[in-house]
C-alpha cells in the first residue's frame, strides 16, 4: 500500500483556477463520499484551504491512482482536465508526508506560520474519519502531522507576531487589554482604512465601536456595515472618555487630536489606558500624544515595523521548522519502510515456525517418552530459539535506512531463507515477500527510490503531473 | 535536611529560566512540579522543625524569613495554578532562593521565651508574614509590568512582550495582591498590639518594653503599612495604576526586604527573640 497526494496550491495555480476547485464548494464530505466510489484508493482525506485543494490517498498503485484521481478532481469541479493538469502536484509516501508536515507547521502557507492552517488540517482529517475514510495509513499520517505541527511552533515560535497591520493593531490592543470582547473602540474617519480596520475590530467581538465622522452620513453607513453606532464629530470628546481604543483616519490636514486635549481626557478618565492607533496620511495625532503616561500611539509606520520584524524574525526561524519538518518525514518515511518489511519477516517467521514443527515431528517417536511437562519444555525451549534467531534480522529489516537498502535486504533474505520458492504458509505470503522491494509503503523497489521512498528536501519545487 | 529545600528551590529557578526563555511548555510543567516539590519538602522541614522545638518556628529572624519563603512559594503556586501563567516564576525563583540562603546559612537553635507562648503572637506573625508573601508577588508582577509597558512604549515589542500576559492582567494582579497583603497586614499589626498592649504592664523584658515606633523594626513596618495605604488610595481615587502602581509596589516591598533581612538581624532591641 503506498501514499498518494494529489493538488494545487498557491504555488502552481493561479487564484481563479484554485477558486474553481476549492472543496468548500460542494463540500468535503461529498467529495469524500464520491471518492469512496472511485477504484484506486483505499483510503481517503479531502484537504481544502484557503490556497489549497490536495487529496491524500493510500492505494495499490501510485501511477494508476494519480490519472484516476486527476480524473475525479476534473469531474469534480467541472474543470475539464487538460485545464487543470498542467497545475496539480503530486507526492508519493515519504514526500507525502514531508509535504503534509509543512502545510500543518504553516511551511507552505502564503504567510509563512500562519496558524489557520493547522485546523483546517485536523477538520479535514476529523471529516474523513467521520466518513469512515480513514484507514492504516492516513490514521498514522495527520495525527502525526498535528505533532510536527505543534512542536514547529511551540519550538520556533514560526506562528508569532502579526503579519498585517490590522492584525499587530489587533495584536496591540491584547497586550494593552488582554481580553478584546470589552473593549469600546471610536473609529474617527469612514474611509477605506478606517472600514478595514473597523471590520478587524468588530471580528475580535469587541463591545462597541462609535464611528465619528465630519460627514455624519458617511458615519452612519461606515456603523451600518461593522455593526457600530455612528456618533456626531462633536461628541468625538465626549467619546473619548468612555473608550479604550481610538482608531483615526481621517486625512485631515492638521492632527485632530493634539497634546493639551489628550492630557485633559486623560485626567478625565483617571489614567485609564488609552490605545490610540493613527492609520491616517497626514497624521491625525499629535506625535507626543504618546509621551502621556497610559497613552500608547501607534501610527501606521509604527504598526508595519511591527509586521516587518515579525515577517524577518518567521523567515530567521524556517530554517530551523525545515529541518524539523524533515527528520519527522524522515521518520514517517522509516516507519512506512518498516511497515514494507511486514510480509517479508511474516514469510520469514512462518518459514522457521515450519522448520521448528517439522523437527518435532520428526522427533515425535522419542519424545513420546518425555513427560508432559518436558514435552511443554521442549516446546517453549525451541519456540523461544527461533524467537530469538529472527530479533535481530526483524529489527534490521525494519529499519532499513532507506527504499533500496529495504529492497535489497527482503530480496536477500527472501533468496537466503528460499522463501520465495518453498513457500511457508497456506496463503502464499512468502512469494508476496520477495516479490515485493520493501519500498516505502511496500513500493516496487524501482519506483521507491526514485517518487518519494525518501523525502524530498525541503524547499523541492513543486513538479506538475504534466512536466 | 534544612540545605534542602534551597536546593530545590534552586532547581526550580532554573527550569523556570529555561521555560521562560525557550517558551517550552514542557519546561514550564517541570517548573512548576520542581516548585511544587520544593514547597513540599519545606513544608516538612518546617513540620519537623515544629515537633522538634515545640511550636510553629517563625519567632527567630531566620526562621521567620524561611517560613515567608514557604508562605510566597504557596502564594505564588496558587497564583500560577488559578491564572495558568507561568511566566512569572523565572522573577519570583530568584527571591526565594536570595531568602531561603540567608535563612539557611544563618538558622541557629535558640530556646523560644516563655512569653512567646500566645496564639495571639502567633497570628500576629502569620499574618504579617503572609501579607510580605502577598507584597513580594506584587512587586514581581509590578516589575514585569514596568518591563512590557516600556517595550509597548518603545515600540520595540520583544523578548517580554512575547512572554508576558498583558498589562491589564498584570496590573490586575498587583492591585489584587497589594489589597490581600494590605488586609493581612493591618489584621497582624492589629493583633501584635493588643499582644504588646497585654503583655508590657506585667513584664520586664526589654524587649517587649522597646516595643514602640521608636524602635527601627516597628518604624519600618509603619512605613510600609503607609507605602500601601497610600497605594490603595492612589489606585482608586487618583487614578494612579500601571506603572506608578508597580513603582509603588516594588518601593513597599524594598521597605520590606529591607525590615526583614538587616533590620531584623541587626538593628531592632524589640524583634530579636
Amino acid at each position: 500500500m503506498d501514499l498518494l497526494l494529489l493538488g494545487v496550491s498557491h504555488h502552481t495555480a493561479p487564484v481563479d483556477l484554485r477558486e474553481r476547485v476549492d472543496f468548500s464548494r460542494r463540500g468535503i464530505v461529498t467529495a469524500l463520499r464520491e471518492l469512496a466510489l472511485r477504484p484506486s484508493p483505499t483510503e481517503s482525506v479531502v484537504l481544502t484551504t484557503c490556497n489549497r485543494s490536495e487529496i491524500y490517498v493510500a492505494c495499490e498503485d501510485p501511477d494508476r491512482a494519480r490519472d484516476d484521481l486527476a480524473g475525479f478532481m476534473s469531474g469534480f469541479h467541472h474543470v475539464p482536465e487538460d485545464e487543470l493538469t498542467p497545475h496539480l502536484y503530486a507526492r508519493t509516501n515519504g514526500g507525502v508526508a514531508q509535504h503534509l508536515f509543512r502545510v500543518a507547521a504553516g511551511l507552505d502557507s502564503l504567510v509563512v506560520g500562519e496558524p489557520q492552517v493547522f485546523g483546517q488540517v485536523k477538520e479535514a482529517y476529523a471529516a474523513a474519519a467521520g466518513e469512515r475514510c480513514t484507514g492504516t495509513l492516513l490514521n498514522k499520517l495527520f495525527p502525526w502531522s498535528f505533532t510536527v505541527g505543534k512542536r514547529v511552533r511551540a519550538d520556533t515560535g514560526l506562528g508569532e507576531g502579526a503579519v498585517s497591520v490590522s492584525f499587530a493593531a489587533i495584536s496591540l490592543a491584547r497586550k494593552i487589554f488582554g481580553d478584546m470582547k470589552g473593549l469600546s473602540v471610536l473609529v474617527a474617519g469612514a474611509g477605506e482604512m478606517a472600514e478595514l480596520t473597523a471590520t478587524h475590530l468588530r471580528s475580535q467581538q469587541v463591545r462597541r465601536i462609535a464611528v465619528a465622522s465630519r460627514t455624519l452620513t458617511r458615519a452612519s453607513d461606515l456603523a451600518d456595515k461593522v455593526g457600530g453606532v455612528a456618533v456626531d464629530w462633536s461628541a468625538v470628546g465626549d467619546e473619548l472618555l468612555r473608550v479604550d481604543v481610538v482608531v483615526t483616519a481621517t486625512g485631515a490636514s492638521s492632527p485632530i487630536l493634539t497634546r493639551p486635549a489628550i492630557e485633559q481626557v486623560m485626567h478625565a478618565r483617571r489614567n485609564r489606558p488609552l490605545f490610540v492607533i493613527d492609520i491616517g496620511l497626514p497624521r491625525d495625532v499629535e506625535p507626543d500624544c504618546g509621551e502621556l503616561e497610559q497613552v500608547f500611539l501607534y501610527n501606521i509606520d509604527d504598526l508595519r515595523a511591527i509586521v516587518s520584524e515579525n515577517l524577518a524574525r518567521r523567515r530567521e526561524q524556517t530554517t530551523r521548522a525545515e529541518a524539523m519538518v524533515s527528520d519527522a518525514a524522515e521518520e514517517f518515511a522509516a516507519w512506512l519502510r518498516s511497515r514494507g518489511a511486514i510480509p517479508t519477516v511474516v514469510a520469514l517467521r512462518r518459514r522457521f515456525e515450519a522448520v521448528r514443527q517439522a523437527e518435532l515431528e520428526r522427533l515425535e517417536p522419542k519424545l513420546s517418552r518425555f513427560t508432559p511437562e518436558a514435552r511443554a519444555r521442549v516446546e517453549e525451549i525451541t519456540r523461544l530459539l527461533v524467537q530469538k534467531l529472527l530479533l535481530t534480522p526483524t529489527e534490521r529489516l525494519k529499519s532499513a535506512r532507506d527504499a533500496a537498502t529495504a529492497a535489497q535486504d527482503a530480496e536477500a533474505v527472501a533468496r537466503l531463507f528460499d522463501l520465495a520458492e518453498n513457500g511457508s504458509g497456506p496463503d502464499g505470503s512468502a512469494s508476496a515477500a520477495s516479490s515485493r522491494a520493501v519500498g516505502a509503503g511496500g513500493a516496487p523497489a524501482s519506483r521507491a527510490a526514485g517518487t518519494g521512498g525518501a523525502p524530498e528536501p525541503p524547499a523541492a519545487p513543486k513538479t506538475p503531473v504534466a512536466s | 535536611m534544612s540545605f534542602l529545600p534551597l536546593l530545590l528551590y534552586l532547581v526550580s529557578g532554573v527550569v523556570y529560566a529555561v521555560s521562560f526563555v525557550r517558551r517550552s511548555p514542557r519546561a514550564g510543567r517541570l517548573a512548576t512540579a520542581s516548585l511544587a516539590a520544593a514547597a513540599l519538602v519545606h513544608t516538612f522541614v518546617i513540620g519537623m522543625r515544629t515537633v522538634e522545638i515545640g511550636h510553629l518556628p517563625f519567632v527567630d529572624t531566620a526562621s521567620a524569613i524561611s517560613a515567608f519563603v514557604w508562605m510566597l512559594a504557596v502564594a505564588y503556586l496558587y497564583t500560577e495554578v488559578t491564572t495558568d501563567e507561568r511566566a512569572l516564576g523565572v522573577f519570583i525563583a530568584p527571591l526565594l532562593v536570595g531568602l531561603q540562603t540567608i535563612s539557611t546559612l544563618s538558622a541557629t537553635v535558640r530556646e523560644p521565651a516563655p512569653i512567646l507562648d500566645s496564639p495571639l503572637l502567633a497570628a500576629h506573625v502569620l499574618s504579617l508574614l503572609f501579607a510580605y508573601a502577598a507584597f513580594a508577588l506584587a512587586c514581581v508582577v509590578g516589575v514585569t509590568y514596568v518591563l512590557l509597558f516600556r517595550e509597548l512604549k518603545s515600540k520595540q515589542l520583544g523578548f517580554f512582550a512575547a512572554r508576558l500576559p498583558s498589562l491589564h492582567a498584570v496590573d490586575a494582579m498587583n492591585g489584587r495582591a497589594v489589597g490581600i497583603g494590605w488586609l493581612f497586614l493591618t489584621a497582624g499589626l492589629a493583633v501584635g498590639v493588643v499582644w504588646v498592649l497585654r503583655l508590657q504592664p506585667d513584664t520586664s523584658d526589654p524587649r517587649v518594653l522597646a516595643m514602640s515606633f521608636s524602635d527601627p523594626k516597628i518604624f519600618m513596618v509603619a512605613l510600609v503599612w503607609a507605602v500601601y495605604s497610600f497605594e490603595i488610595y492612589a489606585r482608586r481615587v487618583i487614578g494612579w495604576s500601571g506603572r506608578r502602581a508597580a513603582w509603588l509596589s516594588a518601593l513597599g516591598f524594598s521597605i520590606v526586604l529591607v525590615n526583614l533581612v538587616p533590620v531584623g538581624y541587626f538593628l531592632t532591641e524589640s524583634h530579636n527573640f
